[in-house]
């Protein structure tokens, strides 16, 4: 831009940032989606699949993510050895249980282009599944985006004033 | 004596229900609003119901409708988040009070029972819980979870869900609530 030098204004594009993202009563598939555009580099104006333009994605609370509908029951992780009787099939309450992380690692890890970048992407992705994060990464965090899913509030989260405001509707 | 006071009161129902039966279903309300009074004198507590008399609620901008939900213009307005709204219909312990009680129509009845459900599996009404025994801790997992249209018992997982031109989609929502207005852009989509 204007007033900046070449060096600053070349560190500034290509620089590789490191992103925040509460997975709190959060999909997991929506977080997977913001999270794949910044680890690919589509959110830069200078994207190019081969220039390794991806930033890094902490991910934070994926303990207390939130499936819509009935997916905790229904959605089945299936797995195969490569042996006669290998499949392994868990729902997704089982393995979130297992590990707190798994659920949103694999939404990403399905979601990013197949090819042999994926790897390299996964391993700028970090996963934590409470907001405890080491002192190194939390020095490196540059900005927190916002999160996809307006959480409702709940009974007890309202003041007394708001329910007092809110009119009856019906009388016995 | 009771005996007048019963049969008048057997009597003005019997008419009420006769006036009721030309019209619509509309007749007037047989309870009240009570207010909980407690006395206690020497080694008597007496707890009375005591039915307030004037009661100030504010009008409804459609007074002609024949639901409180028609009344107020909320036809196609609420969502299971809307908990202020829906914890008006329910009783302490989270369950739906009964039609006849409430005033509502067959459709807004069901549509306030489908959020009221969505919103207990959300875990919006924290304080409408059944009565436990105390100490009893529950072995289920707590997840989070919101839109779901069937109880958590009661699903089973989808082992195979096929190929993509004939996927079995995950039901999220429920079909009673499409006709509610929508102010983004996207579509309510019901199956993912």
């Amino acid at each position: 831009m204007a007033s900046y030098t070449k060096a600053a204004q070349q560190w500034a594009t290509f620089a590789r940032a490191w992103y925040l993202i509460d997975g709190k009563l959060q999909p997991p598939g929506k977080l997977a989606a913001m999270s794949v555009i910044r680890l690919q580099g589509k959110h830069k104006p200078m994207y190019h699949a081969l220039s390794d333009c991806g930033d890094h994605v902490v991910i934070i609370n994926t303990r207390h993510i939130a499936f819509s509908g009935n997916k905790w029951e229904q959605k089945v992780y299936s797995s195969h050895s490569g042996y006669p009787g290998g499949l392994k099939q868990v729902t997704a309450t089982q393995l979130h249980l297992k590990d707190p992380t798994a659920v949103v690692k694999l939404a990403i890890y399905r979601m990013l282009p197949k090819n042999l970048h994926r790897r390299t992407m996964m391993q700028r992705l970090h996963l934590f599944p409470e907001d405890v994060i080491p002192e190194d990464i939390r020095n490196n965090l540059v900005e927190e985006l916002a999160q996809p899913r307006r959480i409702p509030k709940r009974l007890d989260e309202y003041t007394q004033e708001e329910i007092d405001a809110f009119p009856m509707l019906w009388t016995p | 004596m009771a005996a007048p006071s019963l049969l008048r009161g057997g009597w003005s129902r019997l008419v009420s229900g006769f006036l009721g039966l030309g019209g619509g279903w509309a007749r007037p309300p047989a309870r009240a609003l009570r207010q909980v009074v407690e006395v206690t004198e020497g080694s008597t507590t007496v707890i009375e119901g005591k039915i307030i008399e004037d009661v100030k609620t504010p009008t409804p901008p459609n007074p002609s409708g024949q639901c409180p939900i028609c009344r107020w213009n909320l036809k196609h307005k609420y969502n299971y988040e809307d908990v202020l709204l829906l914890s008006q219909f329910i009783r302490s312990d989270g369950g739906m009070l009964p039609r006849r009680i409430t005033g509502l129509c067959l459709e807004e009845h069901k549509k306030v029972a489908v959020c009221v459900q969505m919103a207990h599996r959300a875990g919006l009404l924290p304080n409408h819980r059944p009565l436990l025994p105390e100490g009893h801790v529950s072995k289920k997992p707590k997840l989070n979870r919101y839109l779901t249209r069937w109880s958590v018992k009661s699903v089973k997982p989808i082992w195979k869900r096929g190929p993509k031109w004939c996927r079995v989609p995950f039901r999220v929502g429920h079909p009673l609530l499409m006709d509610n207005i929508n102010y983004g852009q996207k579509p309510v989509y019901l199956n993912h």
